[in-house]
């Protein structure tokens, strides 16, 4: 018997499935038994009872009176608005940083160097505390509030603005519908014309112009007008305006700094990852090195990078929770607090987990799918 | 060997490792054994409030909190080195208390309903009431004027925040908040003008004062709400042995107070002292054996740390750079909140 390889296969598979089941068993049966030897209630009505604390940066509105479940998703968007800037700002960077790297401008190449070395050699907590602490040198306090422009402040408390909010009513969603009809309709002709002809007629610039002018034509029609809302200087603080805060704009920056300088890298080895023979293939058939670079390498290269990209957008996510280290709450210090006041930590921890799965797990797969569709079809 | 051996050995196995990892409860063993075997005692300190609790440039950590802590370790060791300290933010002292992580809890912290549902508050140590530092330049008389301020404090939960809630409903304000994760950032935020104001509990905020600013005398405290708070000290919950001897170590300091018996005069008192303070002292055999301890361990707590009188004047009264009056924390025969539990 034991001398059959299938039966021996499922002997194993069995004792592995035991002992995995069995170990979580006690963990469950134990974590409970000493959960309850010490007092510590389990289960999450938690969530629906008043939060009874405040947040000071939100997206969306927020009072103590709200439940702790609200607060919770409240934090999330703090989280999700967060990784977000991130992660355009640091793409965006990091693509110009990569690139610079490349330069042969030694001035360019050995400042975007200096960048990457600092950006991936300091622990992004130092980095953080130490933009936040600048600004306390920087910036002047409240009374001596610099104002170069009228309306624009710019002290300790933040940068503040007059605020331009438009009434979305709508024509205003028409706006950006119209534009794509434009454009969907300009590609469709240009490439029937390129067809035809072989030369691609330059539909960009126009496309962009005549939205511009459609836009502004229906907008003034329809009576629409930006309203402004002046910051009005107080005894100890701007009210009204829009105002960004020292905290955000620590994590934002720094957070940017931090990550540029490891998608500069991923982009810096995907354009060397192209072989030399691309160029020179290139240059072979008449492009020129823009249209090389923008039509053979760029897709070549994204193709490359995308899954050190995927990771460090990931790590986006998760180094966003060094937020309160700044002074900007965020998810994970919103549970936290929830926790510090319920006491229900278990569920807590499970909740915060799981939510960071749950993005994180879902932002890979997004880009997983892109991924594939990028990927080299064999033939 | 046949199937159903194999299922015999896998049984065995995991009802092995089922036997192996049985769930040990809390009540197994005492903390008071746990600490005896572990050598030292490990308090629960706070981030670093002069006068309260903060580490020294040796690491040692001073205050009157720590004092009380110490209290405990002298009676387990009859040595107040004895005592270790974790430093820990508002968030994380419940917690760390819960788990077992930390034997005694004795860092600012309110005593309340639900958190006395989470761990077990021994007894009160000190009264205090919630406060803000602002700037004199801000001319803030009561909390009326803090509408349109700003104000840099510690989040996670504390009982300060509640008492900025309190005030906006009150006087109809609103005050704009910055939350950091430790109080020492909140307060560095604010000498560095982020905030107009600073929120912590009274004699925290005097400490500040007096140790972390630049000039003292440029700020101000303002108290807020209306309630005096009790600032107890806690344990995780189900060890009564380890609760007697928190909750009495601490009693001592407050007895010996009562009795006139100090730091100074400790050893006069056990030798011509009343039998009653002799007793407590330890001249009688068998004194230490009722609660588990030695027989000096009230006269070694008094003897090392002093009464609640001398911890107080050093760490916060005219002793220490903060000069606190004592208001509600002297003896009730002073007009105070404290008296002892007779030790009788």
């Amino acid at each position: 018997m034991l001398n059959n390889a299938r039966h021996r296969a499922v002997a194993f598979q069995a004792l592995l499935i035991a002992a995995v089941v069995g170990a979580a068993y006690i963990l469950v049966t134990a974590t409970a038994a000493n959960l309850k030897a010490r007092g510590i209630p389990l289960g999450f009505d938690f969530l629906f009872r008043p939060s009874n604390f405040t947040i000071s940066e939100t997206l969306l509105p927020f009072s103590p009176r709200d439940p702790n479940w609200w607060a919770i998703v409240v934090g999330i968007v703090n989280t999700l608005f967060v990784s977000a800037v991130v992660i355009m700002l640091s793409s965006a960077m990091g693509l110009l940083v990569g690139i610079g790297r490349l330069s042969g401008n030694p001035l360019l190449s050995g400042a975007t160097r200096v960048w990457v070395e600092v950006a991936r050699n300091t622990p992004v907590i130092i980095l953080l505390i130490f933009i936040y602490s600048m600004w306390w040198k920087i910036l002047p306090p409240f009374r001596d509030a610099a104002n170069p422009l009228p309306g624009v402040y710019i002290s300790l408390r933040g940068l503040v603005m007059p605020k331009v909010s438009v009434d979305l009513s709508l024509a205003a969603w028409l706006m950006p519908l119209a534009a794509l009809v434009i454009t969907v309709a300009a590609h469709g002709l240009a490439t029937r014309y390129q067809n035809k002809t072989g030369n691609r007629p330059p539909y960009a610039l126009f496309t962009a112009l005549v939205s511009f002018v459609i836009m502004v034509t229906m907008a003034i029609a329809s009576g629409l007008s930006p309203e402004i809302e002046w910051a009005v200087r107080g005894r100890a603080n701007f009210e009204g305006g829009f105002q960004l805060t020292p905290e955000l704009t620590t994590i934002l920056v720094g957070l940017s700094i931090y990550t540029t300088g490891f998608i500069a890298e991923i982009v810096r080895g995907g354009i060397l990852a192209v072989g030399k023979g691309q160029w020179e293939a290139g240059r072979a058939i008449g492009l020129t090195e823009a249209k090389i670079l923008r039509l053979v390498i760029v897709p070549q290269t994204l193709r490359v990078i995308l899954p050190p990209l995927t990771s460090q957008y990931v790590n986006v996510v998760k180094n966003s929770t060094l937020a309160i280290a700044v002074g900007y709450q965020d998810f994970m210090t919103i549970v936290g607090t929830i926790i510090n006041k319920t006491s229900h930590a278990i569920e807590g921890i499970a909740i915060i987990l799981g939510v960071f799965l749950f993005l994180n797990l879902l932002l890979s797969g997004v880009l997983n799918v892109v991924n594939r569709r990028m990927a080299i079809v064999e033939r | 060997m046949n199937r159903t051996m194999i299922k015999m050995v896998a049984g065995g196995a995991a009802a092995a490792i089922l036997a192996l990892a049985t769930p040990e409860t809390a009540s197994a063993q005492s903390i008071v054994d746990k600490v005896r075997q572990r050598g030292y005692v490990s308090c629960g300190a706070s981030q670093g409030v002069p006068g309260l609790s903060r580490p020294d440039e040796k690491g040692v950590w001073l205050g009157f909190d720590s004092d009380v802590c110490r209290a405990v370790a002298v009676a387990m060791f009859g040595d107040k080195d004895k005592a270790r300290f974790v430093p820990l933010n508002a968030a994380q002292r419940l917690p760390a208390v819960q788990t077992g992580e930390i034997d005694v809890l004795s860092r600012t912290t309110t005593w309340t309903f639900s958190r006395d549902m989470a761990v077990r508050f021994v007894t009160t140590t000190l009264y205090d009431s919630d406060a803000v530092m602002v700037r004199k330049s801000l001319n803030v008389k009561s909390p009326k004027d803090l509408g349109g301020i700003t104000v840099c404090l510690q989040g996670g939960g504390s009982l300060t925040e509640q008492a900025l809630d309190g005030a906006e409903e009150e006087h109809k304000i609103k005050i704009k908040r910055v939350y950091f994760d430790s109080t020492i950032q909140a307060r560095d935020a604010y000498f560095a003008e982020r905030c107009d104001s600073y929120v912590t509990d009274g004699l925290a905020a005097a400490g500040q004062r007096a140790s972390a600013a630049k000039n003292p005398d440029e700020h101000e405290i303002v108290y807020v709400g209306h309630k005096i708070e009790p600032n107890a000290v806690s344990v995780p919950r189900g060890d009564d042995k380890w609760f007697d001897i928190v909750r009495y170590s601490i009693n001592v300091l407050v007895w010996a107070e009562e009795h006139g018996v100090t730091k100074a005069n400790v050893d006069e008192r056990l030798a011509n002292g009343p039998k009653d303070v002799k007793r407590v002292l330890g001249a009688e055999p068998g004194w230490g054996k009722i609660i588990g301890l030695d027989d000096k361990w009230a006269y070694n707590i008094i003897k090392q740390l002093g009464s609640y009188r001398d911890i107080y004047e050093v760490n916060l009264g005219d002793k220490s750079p903060l000069k606190a009056a004592r208001k509600h924390n002297s003896l009730a025969r002073d007009g105070g909140l404290f008296s002892a539990i007779p030790m009788n």
